[in-house]
């Protein structure tokens, strides 16, 4: 076992990670659905080792293979929707329950 | 050489209380049982939408790019794949318990308000992220 490049792998993507977009995902999708905590932390991390399992096996061919913008496209869209739901249909759904 | 007298100290008679059974179990196996397929039907969609959302906006994100230039790099990139796996969760985990913290702390009303004000910036950050490549 490689600790010197395990250890540098973590500190890289630690660092990188840190107050990056997706830990602000996770922030927030946890403050929307406070009542599934887990739930948001077993899909965040599902999502980003699926997403660094695919870094990894695909290697430098990442950019032909996977549509990125697109993805990225649709996510923020997905994110878009998630926020307008939260910022002017709550009420709604606190009055429905 | 007078012998010192020890007096023990007089034992009160054996108050001990039995303890009963508690009928708690019951009730909280009774109330458990409630609602349950709605709740993992929630859960599961929260799971669902969460995953799908950060996987599509992590891909070809500076942090896969950095995975995978230091796993080809490398000899061996499982290495690096646990590294970054192992990154990934700890942030994660940070994220979700700030995230309660903030649930605790907030008044429902303005948590709303300020997961709504972060998502649109997300989507925002996105767009930046598209607009660039």
């Amino acid at each position: 076992m490689d600790w010197h490049l395990l250890g540098l792998s973590f500190i890289t993507v630690f660092l990188a990670e840190l107050g990056d977009k997706s830990q602000l995902a996770a922030i927030a999708l946890s403050g929307a659905n406070a009542k599934f905590p887990r739930a948001v932390f077993l899909g965040t991390i599902a999502a980003l080792i699926l997403a660094s399992f695919l870094g990894v096996i695909v290697g430098e061919g990442t950019a032909q293979v996977l549509p990125a913008r697109l993805a990225k496209e649709i996510a923020a869209a997905g994110f878009a929707i998630m926020a307008v739901r939260l910022l002017w249909f709550s009420q709604d759904s606190e009055s429905a329950e | 050489m007078p012998s010192p007298e020890i007096s023990l100290p007089s034992l009160p008679p054996s108050q001990l209380i039995e303890s009963e059974p508690s009928e708690s179990i019951a009730l909280e196996l009774e109330t458990s049982l409630g609602s349950a397929p709605t709740q993992s039907w929630e859960f599961w969609k929260v799971f669902g939408s969460t995953f799908v959302t950060i996987f599509l906006a992590e891909l070809g994100d500076k942090t896969q790019v950095a995975t995978l230039l230091m796993s080809a790099q490398s000899q061996n990139p499982w290495v690096v794949f646990a590294g970054a796996a192992s990154a990934l969760v700890a942030t994660s985990l940070v994220g979700v318990l700030v995230g309660r913290w903030l649930c605790t702390r907030l008044s429902p009303k303005t948590l709303e308000t300020a997961t709504g004000m972060i998502l649109l910036v997300i989507s925002a950050l996105l767009i930046w992220d598209v607009a660039r490549m």
